[in-house]
């Protein structure tokens, strides 16, 4: 038996659900699209839009990573923190030397050593994926502070800053960037065995194993994958704003996960794809752009937030309780 | 396992804490003062109430993560009230009310209509945040003076002082409803097995809004108490890092975070060593930028520890 026969034959009625869903989610990115345009003209322009997706590319790293995390039935709710310490680590690196590869290794490594952590602890010793990151969130958020000694540090490196900050016209180079690592991560989840492992773990970590497969292993590996691709978000983010910031990515993982949620991936795992997370991520930037475009208070956005996340959860649940009756 | 490894494994958290009181007492004598001691008393009022509502939701097999930011709201609304009619009764009653029923709202979702506790709270964390900033005139604080404020505060009888009593009879109030009233072993059964608890005729229901009922209540009495102690109210104070250490606290007296096991006596022994370390921290003039730091390593260190005692080996969720 193939996991690919496992796909396509018990699994059909929920395709139908997902694809709804997803029809859903492009629904509503036209009515937000069209009703920010409206409410401020500016929201089409070209200019407007490479910003907007250049924002969003942060985000969009983290929901992917979440979304493989959430898929093994995990959490990780130290991205947002670790974006801020792998950015701080590679930017210290970078000044200390000036060789900026020596700067992008750096970040990689101190986020992929997070990511560890994490995987060591859930995975191997089967702790409980909320409270060991709720550790490593403050952990990697006071290493940012003392890293930086809590003061942003300006970075002047070209090729340090040149995958967030770099634009041809008008046009973010990040945007192509992000569509190729998209491609990478897919080929990986949907047409390897590591991919299906990560479903099977998700959707029965003791069948898993009786599976013969290395359930502890994948495990670790989603988080490890996780912190790849924050720092890589971290130096995006360092592009962007061309300096080191300690309090960079705050509560970025509640964002993530919320775009996660919003596409479709189960929080119990074994349920989820990465096309829904895009979905989810471009509704969740398009709705908080228009809002800081617009001009709206900050803390109207956040009450927004709560909105929009409780709305599609409720909408979920009853549509999945009809369709079941 | 000999009686003294039993003991150990049993009430490690006080023994954990009475071997760092000593370490910091060595390094600094003035920890034990009495002075300093009631300024710990004092310091984890606003905690415990958190890791008193959060610990019958964890055991129960879920998690509110609104608390933090949900007493910092309550505080400001508090504050409002205060600033309108100069007297604290009617933003008393609206706190009580309000927090009860924005328990009743997460208990409701949760328990009728099987959403995520995680989602649903992380929603209404959005919304709290979102509404303290917007009940406020934007950049503004109220500052919160009286004697009410001033009793809260300051007020001691016996040199120790009545919010940490409070807290204390609400702790011995738990205690006896969690280990000799039916609800206690409702919510652990609940926290274990919840279809098995709904066949042994439990209303799981019903126990479950009254749990978030509950931990509503403890957000609005630490928001209560955060204005007082503060002597004014702002949205931006940081209501996550009371909701961590709430956390850590249940989570380091042993309580499981899956749910089904823990008990009031190491919840407290939690939020006291959670006070010390705080304290600690200031008292040796560690710089405020490590902080962090040593919350996160020590959240780590209770984690494995409980790892090694009990070799829980239990299936993850999140």
């Amino acid at each position: 038996m193939t996991a690919a026969t496992l796909n396509t034959e018990g699994q059909s009625p929920k395709k139908i659900q997902l694809n709804t869903r997803y029809m859903f989610l492009i629904g509503l990115i036209v009515v937000a699209s069209v009703g920010f345009s409206i409410a401020n003209p500016n929201f089409f322009s070209i200019a407007n839009i490479g910003i907007l997706l250049r924002s969003i590319s942060v985000l969009f790293l983290l929901s992917m990573g979440m979304t493989f995390i959430m898929l093994t039935g995990g959490i990780d709710l130290s991205v947002g923190s670790n974006v801020a310490f792998a950015g701080g680590v590679g930017v210290v690196v970078l000044t200390s030397t000036g060789i900026p590869v020596l700067g992008f290794a750096a970040a990689l490594i101190a986020a992929m050593a997070i990511g560890f952590i994490n995987g060591f602890f859930i995975g191997k010793l089967k702790l409980s994926a909320f409270m060991v990151t709720l550790a490593t969130m403050a952990l990697a958020r006071g290493l940012a502070l003392v890293i930086y000694d809590a003061d942003s540090i300006n970075v002047t490196n070209t090729t340090f800053l040149w995958l967030g900050g770099t634009s041809i016209g008008n046009f973010p180079i990040v945007i192509p960037f992000v569509a190729l690592v998209f491609a990478a991560l897919c080929v990986v989840l949907y047409k390897t065995a590591y991919g299906r492992d990560v479903y099977a773990v998700g959707s029965n970590i003791n069948t898993a194993f009786l599976m013969g497969r290395q359930a502890d292993r994948t495990v670790v590996s989603v988080y490890v994958l996780t912190g790849l691709l924050v720092g890589i978000a971290a130096i995006i983010t360092v592009g962007r704003v061309s300096s080191g910031q300690p309090w960079a990515g705050l509560y970025l993982e509640f964002d993530a996960i919320t775009a996660v949620i919003l596409g479709g991936t189960s929080l119990f795992g074994g349920r989820g794809k990465l096309f829904g997370t895009i979905l989810g991520v471009l509704l969740y930037g398009i709705i908080i752009n228009g809002l800081i475009l617009t001009g709206t208070n900050p803390y109207l956005q956040s009450l927004i937030k709560g909105l929009i996340l409780l709305g599609v959860v409720l909408i979920d649940t009853i549509s999945q309780r009809r369709s079941a009756q | 396992m000999t009686n003294a490894a039993r003991l150990f494994r049993e009430n490690n958290i006080i023994f954990v804490t009475l071997a760092c009181c000593l370490v910091f007492f060595l390094i600094s004598p003035r920890f034990a003062s009495l002075d300093n001691m009631s300024a710990i008393s004092r310091q984890i009022v606003p905690i415990g109430l958190i890791a008193l509502g959060q610990f019958f939701v964890v055991v129960s097999g879920n998690i509110d993560l609104s608390m933090g930011m949900a007493s910092v709201f309550f505080s400001i609304v508090l504050g409002v009230f205060f600033g309108m009619t100069g007297g604290v009764a009617w933003g008393i009653v609206a706190v009580i009310a309000g927090s009860v029923a924005m328990g009743v709202f997460n208990g409701t979702l949760v328990a009728k209509l099987k959403l995520p506790a995680f989602i649903v709270t992380l929603s209404t964390l959005f919304m709290a945040t979102g509404l303290s900033g917007l009940i406020i005139p934007r950049g503004q604080q109220i500052f919160l003076i009286g004697p009410f404020f001033r009793y809260i505060g300051a007020e001691k009888y016996f040199g120790i002082y009545a919010s940490f009593l409070f807290l204390a009879a609400l702790f011995i109030l738990a205690y006896v409803v969690y280990n000799h009233t039916r609800i206690g072993s409702y919510i652990i059964a609940i926290g274990n097995n919840e279809e098995n608890a709904k066949l042994s005729g439990i209303n799981v229901n019903a126990v479950k809004i009254g749990i978030f009922a509950f931990s509503g209540l403890c957000s609005g009495l630490a928001g209560i108490i955060l204005s007082a102690r503060m002597g004014f109210v702002q949205p931006g104070l940081d209501g996550n890092g009371l909701l961590m250490d709430g956390i850590a606290a249940i989570i380091i007296g042993g309580t499981l975070i899956l749910g089904g096991r823990g008990t009031i006596g190491g919840a407290f022994w939690g939020l006291i060593f959670i006070g010390v370390i705080n304290n600690s921290l200031n008292l040796l003039n560690v710089e405020d930028v490590w902080h962090l730091v040593f919350k996160g390593v020590v959240i780590i260190a209770a984690l494995a520890m409980n790892w090694v005692l009990w070799e829980s080996r239990q299936v993850q969720t999140h």
